[in-house]
């Protein structure tokens, strides 16, 4: 059990390791990184003041540690377009981006889960179909397309809401609406074959044949481990809801992290870039660890197994 | 264990080979993409007009005009043409990624599987990188410190999904490594290239053209998606997910822009999938 969280603790330092190296690599070659983050109509001394204190005169190996700690000290650099640091640009952008995705990830697990849950325990009933043609149209339609199609629907045929903004919790609707309905179908279709796969194995068979009450073999054997996989996708989902907001947040001019991102794409606006990889490299982490001792508790011979993991 | 080999493969052998009975889904996917390999490879002659053609008198004109059957964007340039070349440059841009994305995942698989050790666990490490990272994000960062350009785009979206393919030819390789069709070649005298590209790809060739097909309908998203915020295929040029980003603009007054090309994405994702789903059936149950 500890040697199972030592490796995943592991595992999970070395991504960030290797997102802050992958950082590192395509800024170094990308050009002189003082120009880059600096801006080019900076002045000389700043130039060189700034490639001394980042250590731009030293071995790069030595660079590469630098540049290691002082992302630990949380000096990411200052945004091209108006000199504020990167991380107070992208900390106060956050909150817009939980405002949808935490009410979207509600939709997707809420009507994901059960509708999966309901689809395996009715193979082949009409409700069953449904859910299995709309987790193939939640994959095939682009979130920008339904985006795009609520807003021709509901804002702009039947004048309902409004098409983009954050001026109410009205213009929350359409942005939530659109990333929950696709993560729901997924969420269902993964359910769904995770419930299927459990079904199907013997121990079912043999608490059926043993006389439990169908409804507590559906509780007691199916859903604990048909759980596992499941949390695994949520776990997934979770870890990309700033990555899963960057189209909408842009289709709905919802002013997100997200949104941000694409504007400092566009704008080469580095420091700010750097910063959001960063974050979502360290939320896709802690929910990839979260899950990891979720699976603790959820599989029992975690628990019981000791040593070799 | 011989005598069952050789029975079987002379009952294959004996039994002739038929059409398969192809669902009727799969029949309609099928035609769709002759479709849209019909328009990509002869856009230039399918397409009524040039796709930057302007024809001012004509603008925003609405689908079923004559001489504009999709109707005209913001400059009176022709949907219809505009989208045949679209298609093309997203297939053209889907297939070379795809190719890449393959040719290095099965490579680096391959090595994982020949040298072992410490080359398969920094090859194992990065795939649970690339599968960890959202590859939106670490595409949009790429994009933001180089600028963009056509060979980076399909570059960068040849970096998508090889995780998978190394994944199964590492495993697949390994595997096969232990049969003896592949010590008989070694016995041989053959090299490490030669028994893995000519003897042991054939025979694993199979699951890997069914996880292309899974894969290829994400590049086109993602493609899309990236052009749609204007990130990924720049003006003149033009893509799905382009037009689909510029017809968001007139939207209220000319839906059809951004319907076409949007529909075109939905279906062609959609039949890829259909057909993908079914050859994983087909040839490898094992799959997912």
């Amino acid at each position: 059990m500890l040697r199972f969280f030592a490796l995943r603790l592991g595992r999970a330092l070395l991504t960030i390791v290797l997102v802050v190296t992958f950082a590192f690599v395509v800024l170094r070659l990308s050009g002189d990184p003082a120009l880059m983050i600096m801006g080019p109509e900076a002045p000389p001394e700043v130039i060189a003041a700034f490639r001394k204190a980042w250590g731009l005169d030293e071995p790069i190996w030595i660079q590469y540690f630098d540049y290691f700690g002082a992302i630990a000290q949380g000096e990411l650099g200052r945004s091209m377009r108006d000199g504020r640091p990167a991380i107070a640009l992208v900390a106060e952008r956050i909150p817009a981006t939980l405002a949808l995705t935490l009410p979207a990830l509600l939709i997707k697990v809420g009507l994901g889960i059960p509708a999966g849950i309901y689809a395996a325990l009715h193979r082949g009933s009409a409700i069953d179909r449904a859910v299995m043609v709309a987790a193939v149209a939640g994959f095939t339609v682009p979130s920008f397309v339904l985006a795009l199609l609520l807003v021709l629907i509901f804002a702009v045929q039947l004048g309902w809401l409004p098409s983009g903004g954050q001026d109410s919790w009205r213009h929350a609707i359409l942005p939530i609406f659109t990333l929950g309905v696709g993560g729901a179908a997924v969420l269902a279709r993964f359910t769904r074959s995770a419930m299927l796969e459990i079904l199907g194995q013997h121990y079912i068979r043999t608490a059926s044949a043993k006389g439990v009450p169908w409804r507590a073999v559906v509780t007691n054997h199916a859903l604990p481990n048909a759980a596992i996989p499941t949390v695994t996708i949520v776990g997934f989902m979770v870890g990309s809801l700033i990555a899963g907001a960057v189209v909408v947040e842009s289709v709905f001019s919802w002013p997100g992290v997200g949104r941000l991102l694409v504007v400092a794409v566009a704008n080469r606006d580095l420091a700010v870039v750097q910063c959001i990889l960063l974050l979502v490299a360290l939320t896709m982490v802690t929910s990839n660890l979260i899950v990891d001792f979720l699976y603790g508790f959820l599989d029992p011979r975690l628990r019981t197994r000791t040593g070799s993991a | 264990m011989t005598q069952v080999v050789i029975s079987n493969t002379e009952a294959r052998a004996r039994k002739k080979w038929r059409w398969p009975a192809l669902p009727t889904s799969v029949v309609i996917a099928l035609c769709w993409i002759a479709l849209m390999l019909v328009l990509a490879c002869f856009s230039e002659v399918i397409a009524p007009y040039g796709f930057t053609k302007l024809d001012l008198r004509n603008r925003l004109a609405p689908p079923l005009t004559p001489g504009h059957w999709l109707g005209t964007d913001e400059l009176g340039r022709d949907v219809l043409s505009r989208l045949v070349f679209s298609i093309r440059v997203s297939l053209l841009i889907a297939f070379g990624a795809t190719i890449i994305s393959a040719t290095i995942g099965t490579t680096l698989g391959f090595l994982a599987a020949h040298f072992r050790r410490w080359v398969e666990q920094i090859v194992l490490m990065l795939a649970d990188f690339q599968a960890s990272m959202p590859f939106l994000i670490l595409a949009l960062s790429v994009l933001a410190f180089f600028g963009n350009s056509l060979v980076l785009l399909v570059g960068l979206m040849g970096l998508f999904g090889w995780e998978r393919y190394a994944r199964i030819s590492r495993g697949l390789a390994i595997s096969a490594n232990a049969q003896g069709y592949a010590a008989a070649i070694r016995q041989l005298g053959a090299k490490p290239p030669r028994v893995y590209f000519t003897h042991i790809l054939p025979n694993i060739a199979s699951t890997l053209i069914v996880s292309m097909t899974l894969v290829f309908p994400e590049v086109i998203l993602l493609e899309s998606g990236l052009s749609f915020l204007g990130l990924g295929v720049q003006p003149p040029m033009t893509s799905l997910g382009n037009m689909v980003g510029y017809g968001r603009e007139y939207l209220t007054r000319a839906p059809w822009i951004m319907l076409c090309p949007a529909a075109t994405i939905v279906l062609t994702t959609l039949a890829i999938s259909v057909i993908g789903d079914w050859l994983r059936d087909k040839l490898d149950p094992t799959l997912k």
